[in-house]
Formats: structure tokens, sequence, C-alpha cells
């Protein structure tokens, strides 16, 4: 008996792999159109990176609060279908498209009969640190995945979970189900879209930085959280010890741009992120000193580098030098060693007393373990033209969509989420036309 | 307007772009590969004493400063230790430029060429050293006697007047070579920023000449210090670390040399005459064998690792290297089998070619020391003195 016998069937025009907004851009953009959408999402939630942003630049939103529009819509669009906390285990051709395997995980949690009341979570005991905070926060083994999650439904960690029954007893909907098995989906659909997004690059692959790796040591995506208004700490504050941090450091390229780290590419987005989160934290903190350690400073879009420009003369020091290593000190402060280029050469260590890492962005996923596409040798979905069909893939029907393709920023990903719609609308509207072609040769 | 300076080092700048090329031939691995981030710099454990390189250096190979280039002193600071390389986000290698640099600069000091090619060819090193160690060979062979007897007796076998003279010759030629160098080495390196020396008192020349002499090249305090092992290298006994196959090498050879020239006083004073057998603690036999065995030692040690390529520091090894490793290997080792063959009973009949060879090979390398690797023994002291005064306390300059 194979799980496979018992699947359940889902029958979609798109299949849409990934929830960041490149996924749910897309998702909305073809069902506006008519055409029946299965977005699938690993997460337990659907929202990708943009979710746990604080603002984003360049309009300096709030992050959550022009994501969540995105992410309700999709969720509760007629043509939608969202399985998140699912796994994509193989996208395979086949006659009129293609088919593929997905495995739901178990939450542990009937998604019907849950209402997100969140008692269980009240009355779990077990603390686990908060994957959504970047590890500094804390959560209840059995939680909603986090306030502005979609869907608002609970999931048990069975690896944290102590079996002491505490939210079966708790939950008022009976929705606590321990017998959950995986369930596999099998899907069927005439088009796919990659949108398997991102990956911060590590933060403990450089060797010189390593030692550095202490609580005041963390990336841009920590600083996110901590900025965020629903953060961890609610404010800013360094994670050693809650000290409120007065002379900040930024490392630019701390993840690209590095032969050494297999990275030699810019991730772009690092540049204009550091700057935004300065720009959030001369707001916050009015009396820290922000410093920005750049090779150089990339402001790539429209309005960047006036961006750059008002965090410069809001007094945020920008230091033309690559931070060679990091040094901790015994009360928590740590030593960035660089040589003052622009100066006299001569080599310092500078202290700080917290230090952010601008992470680079890494492929999301290895795609070509599961889809039959060709990735570029850093593992990024490789487009069929780099210049002139960047969204379509060397696979006819297999498209692509966002940072999955290459690093870029919100602006990009969701301009190309939407031509990426419009790619797949044009391509299911001649498949259609050839098929009705075909069936009325036949028919003579 | 017009802009009057008295800072002589705004002064019009030459920019050469055949620089770069002509560093990559000496091993350079990709000079434009460098973007100036300066991590290199700021890793080196040496760098901030003695002013900021490997990026400024690389810096004015980019631009084309030759001149700028060749009155930097800091070329030779560098232990070659690899941090730097090992860092650089650009796989720049600016130890492997460091390393360049240095042949690049004891080739500008030479105006025979033979630097230069010894440096930049392979074929040519190859058949250069094995033609000059054949001729030798051959010319000592053309002054050969028979010999009688069942030991081996050397000097009746090559009249020893004959190879004192010639060995006197052969250091009369290294010594010309390496004075002109280094009166070259001071030219350039006073050339460009002269007002940097200035007049200093005599204390601090005498400092100055004590801390490059004694501390840095005889002492290696810095070596030992700050490179003492390769980055990325476990934890390694006080026998396998850099800076000792370093010093086994460098005490074996002078070991040897200064056997060697006491060899030569004895028998000058008639005290005892070469060739004549002594035991094993005899002072000048026991520093010759100890010298020996250092040698052979540190010279096998560093081959087998440029070999194996294990650690970042001997990744990239140029014909530079190899000559001079493989000439000082042969020296140490055909030493050895001359010993052997003097002390073994029964003449051997390979005693004499194993002679001719070692007399060769000595003579080639001290011949061709100040045109290859060796030549640092010669422009380190000089260049880090100058350092030393321009920083004044040997610090940061300010
Ligand atoms: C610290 C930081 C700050 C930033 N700030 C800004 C900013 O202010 N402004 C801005 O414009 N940009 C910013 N960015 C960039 C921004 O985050 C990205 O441009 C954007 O989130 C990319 O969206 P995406 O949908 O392509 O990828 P993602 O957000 O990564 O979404 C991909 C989704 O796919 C899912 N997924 C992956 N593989 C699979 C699979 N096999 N099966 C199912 N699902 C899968 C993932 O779980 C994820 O939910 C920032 C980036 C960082 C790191
Ligand atoms: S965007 Fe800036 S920080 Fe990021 S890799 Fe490019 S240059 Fe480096
Ligand atoms: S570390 Fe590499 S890229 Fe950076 S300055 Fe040095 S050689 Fe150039």
């Amino acid at each position: 008996m194979s799980a496979a016998a018992f699947a359940r069937r889902i029958d979609a025009d798109v299949l849409v792999v990934g929830a960041g907004i490149a996924g749910l851009q897309a998702s909305l953009d073809l069902g506006d159109q008519g055409y029946r959408v299965l977005l699938v999402e690993r997460e337990a939630s659907i929202g990708g990176h943009m979710i746990g942003l604080s603002k984003v630049f360049p309009t300096m939103d709030c992050a959550s609060c022009i994501t969540t529009p995105k992410m309700s819509a999709a969720a509760h669009h007629d043509l939608v279908t969202t399985l998140t906390y699912s796994d994509v285990t193989s996208i395979t051709r086949v006659p009129g498209g293609f088919e593929a395997r997905i495995v739901k995980r178990p939450r542990y949690v009937n998604e019907d009969a849950c209402t997100g009341c969140r008692l269980c979570e009240y009355a779990c005991p077990v603390d686990v640190p908060h994957e959504f905070d970047g590890g500094l926060g804390a959560r209840r083994a059995i939680a909603v995945p986090f306030g502005t999650a979609i869907p608002q439904k609970a999931v048990l960690d069975l690896a944290n979970c102590i079996l002491c029954g505490k939210c079966e007893k708790a939950c008022p909907a009976g929705a606590i189900d321990l017998l959950q098995e995986p369930e596999a989906i099998e899907a069927r659909a005439r088009a796919v879209v990659l949108a398997t997004g991102y990956r911060p690059t590590p933060t403990d692959a450089k060797r010189e930085y390593v030692a550095g790796r202490t609580g005041n040591v963390i990336s841009g995506l920590d600083m996110e959280r901590l900025l965020a208004p629903n953060g961890p700490y609610g404010r800013v504050l360094r994670p050693s010890d809650g000290k409120i941090p007065e002379r900040i450091a930024y490392v630019q390229c701390a993840g690209s741009r590095d032969e050494t780290l297999g990275v030699p590419y810019c991730s772009r987005v690092c540049c204009m992120y550091a700057i935004k989160q300065a720009m959030l934290l001369s707001g916050a903190l009015p009396l820290a000193d922000i410093t920005i350690y750049h090779m150089d400073i990339r402001t790539f879009g429209k309005g960047y580098e006036e961006f750059y420009q008002t965090a410069r003369s809001m007094g945020i020091n920008f230091v033309k030098a690559k931070v060679a290593r990091i040094t901790p000190r015994p009360d928590g402060d740590v030593d960035l060693r660089i040589e003052h280029q622009e100066e006299d050469g001569r080599v310092e260590d500078v202290r700080h007393d917290l230090v952010v890492l601008s992470v680079g962005l890494e492929p999301g996923d290895d795609v070509g373990r599961f889809a039959p596409v060709r990735t570029d040798r850093y593992g990024f979905v490789r487009s069929a033209d780099a210049a002139l069909d960047v969204t379509g893939t060397e696979v006819p029907g297999m498209f692509a969509a966002g940072t999955a393709l290459a690093p870029k920023d919100i602006v990009d990903t969701v301009a190309e989420a939407s031509a990426v719609a419009m790619r797949v609308a044009g391509y299911l509207r001649r498949s259609t036309e050839t098929a009705d072609e075909l069936v009325e040769v036949a028919r003579g | 307007m017009s802009v009057t300076t008295q800072d002589r080092s705004l002064a019009p700048v030459r920019l050469e772009r055949s620089l770069i090329p002509e560093l990559e031939r000496f091993g350079a691995v990709d000079v434009s590969a460098c973007f100036n981030c300066g991590s290199c710099t700021a890793v080196c454990p040496i760098g901030t004493e003695d002013g900021a390189f490997p990026r400024r250096l690389i810096r004015y190979a980019q631009l084309g400063m030759r001149d700028r280039l060749a009155a930097s002193p800091e070329v030779w600071s560098c232990y070659a230790c690899g941090e730097c390389t090992q860092s650089c986000p650009r796989d720049a290698d600016p130890a492997g430029f460091m390393a360049a640099a240095r042949r690049w600069a004891t080739a500008s000091h030479d105006h025979t060429g033979l630097a230069r090619r010894l440096a930049t060819s392979a074929p040519f090193a190859t058949v250069f050293i094995t033609l000059l160690v054949g001729a030798l060979a051959a010319f000592l062979y053309t002054a050969h006697r028979p010999v009688s007897g069942r030991e081996i007796a050397l000097f009746e076998y090559l009249p020893a007047t004959f190879v004192h003279n010639l060995g006197i010759a052969i250091l009369a030629a290294f010594g010309v070579a390496a004075i002109g160098g280094l009166v070259r080495c001071c030219r350039t390196l006073s050339r460009v920023r002269p007002a940097e020396h200035g007049t200093r008192s005599t204390r601090a020349i005498g400092e100055a000449v004590w801390f490059a002499v004694a501390r840095e090249s005889i002492a290696q305090e810095r070596m030992r210090r700050e490179c003492a092992d390769d980055p990325g290298v476990e934890a390694r006994p006080w026998y396998l670390r850099r800076w000792f196959i370093h010093a086994a090498t460098m005490w074996g050879f002078l070991g040897l040399l200064v056997a060697t020239i006491a060899d030569f006083l004895l028998d000058l004073t008639g005290l005892k005459p070469t060739g004549v057998h002594v035991p094993l603690w005899y002072p000048v036999r026991l520093l010759g064998t100890l010298g020996g065995l250092l040698l052979v030692y540190g010279t096998s040690v560093s081959i087998v690792r440029r070999v194996r390529k294990r650690e970042r520091s001997v990744a990239r090894s140029s014909v530079s290297d190899w000559w001079f490793l493989w000439l000082l290997w042969f020296a140490g080792v055909s030493g050895f089998a001359l010993e052997l063959a003097l002390y073994l009973p029964d003449a051997p009949g390979w005693g004499y070619p194993v002679f001719l060879f070692h007399v060769a090979v000595s003579m080639t390398l001290v011949l061709l020391a100040p045109f290859g690797k060796f030549a640092h023994a010669i422009y380190r002291p000089v260049a880090l003195a100058v350092l030393r005064l321009r920083s004044g306390s040997g610090g940061a300059p300010a």
C-alpha cells in the first residue's frame, strides 16, 4: 500500500512554489485573470521573508502593513488554493503539463478545527527560541507561527514537545491531533512558477568573523526583527545583556562578494537595507553612533542614491573599509579590524557594542532537486534568456520570479511576479488554443 | 590660480601600464583582481607596525607606479605567512603578490638581467643552472690528478689551492654582485621619498640597524611571534613550525658556510690540512655535520610542503622557490654523501664524482645567491632599517 494510492488530488492551471511576496503577487495576478492557482509554501505561514521585515526601503512602509493584505487576499482568493507546511518533492513533465508530488507535513493540529485562539500556546510549558525572531525571542512548543501569520493555525513542534497533554486539555476546539500523518498530495497543473526565494547567507562561514559570533554580532534579518514593532523585545536592545547600544556597526558584504565564501556576486539589497536600518536606528536610538563599513555603497534603484545621501546627511557614518576581522571583548563589546584607507592607511581595531552583519542572499532552495530546471552555478534558477526572457526557463511551461532567480529587492520582485503572471497567462492561452485546434483537427 | 606644493609626494608620477603584466611574469597571480578592500592589510600580523601593505603596494602596481613600488621597503617586511591570501575576498593572493614583488625588486636591483630570467623562465633556470653546475664540475675535473692509496684523498685528487682559489673567486663574484645590488637598492629606496629620510641621530640609526640585523634577521623575532604557523593549520610541534623550518635552513646554511671557511683557514694556518680525518666531535666537523643536518631537514620539509600544497603559504611556488630549494638540498645531501665516502673504510669509487658535484653545487649556490631567493638576506635588513627609521620608533607611522 503506497501513500500515493490514497493521495488527495488537486487540479490547477498553475502551480506556484513558494509564497513569499513573489509567489503571492504572481498567484493574485493569475487568480484575478481567472486561472486556478495552487500555491504551495514550505513554512507554516505564507508571506516569506517580507512579513518578517520592519519597514521597507524605498518607501519606508511598515512591512507587515503592506504584506498582510497581500497574504490575506491570496488566502481568501476564490481561485487560489494555498497549502502551507508542505514540501514539493517532485515536479515532472507529463502530457498537457506537469505533475507534482507534494507532502503536507503534520501540524498535529487539525487545521479545519483550529480557530487560532492560542489557548494551547498559553498552556504549553515549553519555551523554544523563536525562529521568526532569529532566535532572539521565545515561542512555545505549540504555537501560532507569529502574530501576523496566515493561516492563524497552531503548529505543534514535536521535536520540543514533552507530551504533557496540557494543550490538548486547553484547546476548546479539540483540534490537537497527535496521530496526524504526513499527507501525500498529487497535483496537476499546466504551468509552474518557481518562487522559492532566498535564504540569508550563513553568518558562520567567514573564518575571520567566526570568533566574533557572540550574542552581540547579529545578522541583518535579526536587526529587522529588533526594529519591527512586533519584535522580540519591542525595542532595540543588544541581545547579550539588554544594554541600549551606543556604537552600532554594519559590516557590509558580510556574505557576498567574497571568493572565500563561494559567493562572489553582489547581493544587491544589503547596502540598501543597511542604510534603511541605520535610518530607523537613528530614530529609535537618537544618541547612538552608527557606522557602516563598506567597500562601496550600491544604490541601484530609482531614488536610492537620494536615500543614501539622506542617510549621510542624518549623520550616519560611512567608512570605506572591509572589516577584516571581528574579535569579541570580555565586556561584550566587539572589535572590528579595518584599514583606514581614506586616511593614512593605519590599521585599527574599532570598538562597537553591537555589530550587524549585512548578510547576502543565496538561493532559497535547491530547486534542481525536485524540478527539471537548470540552475546557475550558485543555485539560482536559470532564465531562458538573461536579457529577453528573464522569467522563463528552458522548460516550456515552467517559469520563475523573484529572488529564486537572483538577488533583488521587493520592488523588482513584485514587478517580476506580475510579469511572470502575464507570461504564464499568455502561455496558457496559447496552449489552450493549440489544444482546441488539435481537437478540431481530430474531429475533422 | 596656481598650486605650489612642498610635498614631494605630490610630484608628478609616471604611470606604466606594463607594470601589471611584468609583475605577473614574476608570479603575481592576478593583480587586477584586487578591489582594494583592505582586508589583507588589516589581517596582516605585521602590517600594523611597518605601514600599510599589501593593499597599498598592490594599488601601486595597479596604477603602474613603478617607482613607488620599487621604493617601498615594505615588500621585504612580509614573512609570507599567507594570512592575507587566506582572507582575500577576491582570491587575489596578496601574499603571492608580495613574493612576486620581492622577485621583481631583486631583478630590478640586478642589471645583468640574470635575476629576471632566473625568476621568470623555468626552462631557462633549469638549463642555466644545470649547465653552470656541469661547467664548474668540468672545470674542476680538468685539474684532477691520479690518486693512489686505499683511502679517499680529496686534495690529492684536486689540488687544494686550486679549489680554494676558485672558491675565493666565486666569493668575490658574489661580493661584487651583492654590493652592486645593495647600492642600487639603497638608491631606489631613497629616490622617491627622500624627505622621509632626513637626518637622524646616530643613536636612531644604530637602533634601526640593531633592530633590522640582530632582532629581525638573526633572531627573527616577529617571524616567531606573529607568523609562527600557517593560518588554518592546527598548532604543530615546534620542529614543524614555519619559523623553525626557516631557521633550520638558514642556520644550517650559515653553519656549513662557517665550517667551510674555518676548514679553509685551518688549512691555511697549517693547523689541520683539509681532508685529514678528524673525529666527529672535532668542532669544525661537528659544526659542519650539524649544519648539514639542519639544512637537509629544513629544505626537505620545505620541498615536501611545496609539493603537497596543503598550506596557503606554499600553495603556489615559483621557479625561484624551486631552484633555490633544490640547490640547497643537493648541496646538503651531497655533503653528507661526501662525508660518508670519506669515512668509509674502503675508498668507494663514487667518492670523487660526489666531491666534484658537491663543490660545483655549492659554488653555484654562492654565485647565484644575489640573483634569487637568497637575495632577501641582502636586501631585507636594509629595508627593515629604513622602515624603522621612517616610522621613528618602529611603531605605526604617524
Ligand atoms: C535583512 C533584509 C532586509 C531587507 N529589506 C528590504 C527592504 O527594506 N526593501 C526591499 O525592497 N527589500 C528588502 N529585502 C529583500 C527582500 O526581502 C526580498 O526582495 C523579497 O523578500 C524577496 O521575495 P521572494 O518572494 O522572492 O523570496 P522569499 O521572501 O524568500 O519567499 C520565498 C518563499 O518560498 C518558500 N519556499 C522556498 N522553497 C520552497 C519549496 N521548495 N517549497 C515550498 N516553498 C518554498 C520559502 O519558505 C519562502 O516563504 C531585505 C532582505 C534582507 C535579507
Ligand atoms: S549590496 Fe552592498 S553589501 Fe550587499 S553585496 Fe552588494 S555591495 Fe556588498
Ligand atoms: S584582500 Fe584581496 S581584494 Fe582586498 S585589498 Fe587585499 S588583495 Fe585586494
